[in-house]
C-alpha cells in the first residue's frame, strides 16, 4: 500500500523523520519516499519539534536516543500541542520492556527497535496512517 | 641564593608551559587526523552510498545496487565494509541478508575469522563482532576458543556474536565461560547470550544448576524460570533447599516462583521462617504471590505481622494479586502499614498503566 494508493490526485501524505544516525535517517526517508510518502527528516530532537510545530505532519518516526530533546521530550510535546493526535512511530534501540512502557505511556503509538526491518517498518506506517483516517 | 632559586622557578614554570603546549598541540593533531580521515571516508564511500542506501532499504528490486557494492574494490571497499558492519547492527531482514552477501564476497568474513588470533585486542573484539553480525555459523568453534581470551572485550564481543549466531551448541561453552577462574565471562553477559539460543539450550542450563561455580548456578537457575524449562523444577528445589550461596538460593525460589505449581507453596514457605536469611525470606515470599495459586495465601497471610516492614508489604502485594481469597486475607490487617503500604503502590501502578 503506497501513500499516494486510492487517489492518486492527493497531495502527499507527509511524514517527519528524526534521527541523529544518518544511516537509518536516509534509509528511512529514502524507504518512506519510494513508498510516496512526503518525507521531512532532521538530525535532532529540538530540529524534529521545530519542524513539528512549523508544519505538522500526518505522521511523525521519531528516534528515541537524540541530542538536545529525546524522542520521548518531542513526543511528550507533540502529546501537549493542539496537534496531539498525529501518530508517532518511535524507533529505538532501547529494547528493554521498561523503555517499550515508557514510549507508550507518553503517548506513542507504535515502537519498533534496532534492528529493525525497513518493510514491516513501512507496514507499521501503512497500517497506523490507514487507522488515523 | 635568590638569584638561583628564582631561576629554578622560571625554569619550571617554563617547561610546565612548554609541556601543556605540547599537549594541545597533540590533541590538536589528533583530532585534525580523525576529521582528515573522516573526511576521506566520506569521499571514498560518496559514490556507494546512494547503492548501499538502496540495499539497506529493501529497494534493491533488479539486483543493480547490490551489484554495485559488490564490486566496490580498494579503500572504497574497505571503507564500505566497514559502513555495512555499522548497518548491520541497525537493521534486520531480507536487506541483511543481502549486505552479508557483499560482505562475504569481499572475503571480509573469511578476514574477520583470521583477525580472531591478531594481536590487537581491538581487532579481535572486532573480528568477533564481525561474525556474529554475519551469522557466520561455521565459526562457531573459533568464537567458542575467543570466549577464552586473554581480553574480556574479546570474551565479550565473542560471546555477544554467539547470541547472534544462535547455535544452542555453544550454550554448553557459554555457560562454563562463566566461571572460569581468571578469563570469567560476566554473567549478564552470558544469560543475555544464552536467552538468544532458543529451548535446544534446556538440558545445558540444567547440567549448568549443579556446576561448581555459584554464578553459573545462578544463571542457569535465573534463565530456567526465564524460559519456563519445567524440567529443571527438581534441580531448583534441591538448590532453594541446600546451596551454599544464599544470592543462588534466592534466585532459585525467583524461578520455582515463574515456573509454578501448587505444590511448590510449601517449599517456599519454608524459607519465609525467620531462621532464614532476610534477602531469601524476601525472595521466597515474592515468588510465593508470582506462583499464582491461592493455596499461598495461609502463608502470606501469616507474614503480614512480619518484624520485617519491607517482608510484609510484600507479602501484602502478593495477596493483592492472589485475587478475592488473598483480598480477604488483608481484610484483618487493612490499618497496618504494610497493607496501606501495598495498596498505595498499587494504586499507583494502575495509575501509571
Amino acid at each position: 500500500m503506497s501513500a499516494l494508493a486510492g487517489d492518486p490526485d492527493a497531495s502527499p501524505v507527509r511524514v517527519l523523520v528524526a534521527d541523529d544516525d544518518a544511516d537509518i535517517r536516509d534509509l528511512v526517508e529514502f524507504k518512506l519516499t519510494q513508498a510516496g510518502y512526503a518525507v521531512e527528516a532532521v538530525a535532532d530532537g529540538i530540529g524534529a519539534w521545530e519542524a513539528f510545530a512549523a508544519n505538522p505532519p500526518q505522521l511523525a518516526v521519531l528516534d528515541v536516543m537524540m541530542p538536545g530533546l529525546s524522542g520521548i521530550d518531542v513526543l511528550r510535546k507533540i502529546r501537549e500541542s493542539e496537534f496531539a493526535s498525529v501518530p508517532v512511530l518511535l524507533l529505538s534501540a532501547k529494547s528493554r520492556d521498561s523503555d517499550v512502557d515508557t514510549g507508550f505511556e507518553v503517548g506513542a503509538d507504535d515502537y519498533v527497535i534496532k534492528p529493525f526491518s525497513p518493510r514491516e517498518l513501512l507496514h507499521r506506517v501503512n497500517g497506523m496512517l490507514a487507522r488515523a483516517r | 641564593m635568590v638569584v638561583i632559586g628564582g631561576a629554578l622557578v622560571v625554569g619550571a614554570t617554563v617547561a610546565v608551559l612548554g609541556a601543556c603546549v605540547l599537549l594541545v598541540l597533540l590533541v590538536v593533531a589528533v583530532r585534525a587526523r580523525r576529521q582528515l580521515r573522516q573526511r576521506r571516508d566520506e569521499m571514498l564511500l560518496s559514490p556507494l552510498r546512494p547503492p548501499l542506501i538502496t540495499v539497506a532499504a529493501g529497494e534493491d528490486d533488479d539486483g543493480t545496487a547490490v551489484h554495485t557494492l559488490r564490486r566496490a574494490a580498494g579503500d572504497s571497499r574497505t571503507v564500505l565494509d566497514r559502513n555495512i558492519v555499522g548497518l548491520l547492527t541497525k537493521i534486520r531482514g531480507v536487506p541483511a541478508e543481502q549486505l552479508v552477501g557483499v560482505l562475504e564476497k569481499h572475503g571480509a568474513v573469511h578476514a574477520a575469522a583470521r583477525e580472531l588470533t591478531s594481536r590487537s585486542t581491538v581487532r579481535r573484539a572486532r573480528a568477533a563482532q564481525v561474525l556474529g553480525l554475519a551469522r557466520a555459523g561455521d565459526t562457531v568453534p573459533l568464537l567458542v576458543r575467543a570466549l577464552d581470551d586473554e581480553a574480556v572485550e574479546v570474551r565479550n564481543s565473542a560471546a555477544y556474536a554467539l547470541g547472534l549466531i544462535g547455535d544452542a551448541a555453544a550454550a554448553g561453552p557459554v555457560l562454563s565461560a562463566i566461571g572460569h577462574p581468571e578469563r570469567g565471562l560476566p554473567a549478564a553477559t552470558a544469560a543475555e547470550t544464552l536467552q538468544s539460543m532458543g529451548v535446544g539450550i534446556s538440558e545445558v542450563l540444567r547440567a549448568g544448576l549443579h556446576d561448581a561455580h555459584p554464578r553459573t548456578r545462578m544463571v542457569a537457575a535465573h534463565l530456567s524460570g526465564e524460559r519456563s524449562f519445567t524440567r529443571g523444577l527438581p534441580d531448583l528445589r534441591h538448590l532453594l533447599d541446600h546451596d551454599a550461596d544464599v544470592t543462588v538460593r534466592e534466585t532459585c525460589a525467583a524461578a520455582i516462583g515463574r515456573l509454578g505449581r501448587a505444590e511448590d507453596v510449601e517449599v517456599l514457605a519454608r524459607h519465609t521462617g525467620q531462621d532464614e536469611p532476610l534477602s531469601l525470606r524476601r525472595a521466597c515470599t515474592t515468588a510465593l504471590g508470582e506462583l499464582g495459586d491461592p493455596a499461598a495465601v495461609p502463608a502470606l497471610a501469616g507474614l503480614l505481622v512480619d518484624p520485617d516492614p519491607r517482608l510484609a508489604e510484600l507479602a501484602a502485594t502478593a495477596l493483592l494479586g492472589l485475587g478475592p481469597r488473598g483480598r480477604e486475607a488483608l481484610v484483618a490487617h487493612e490499618d497496618g502499614p504494610a497493607v496501606r503500604s501495598a495498596r498505595l503502590m498499587a494504586s499507583l501502578q494502575r495509575a501509571s498503566a
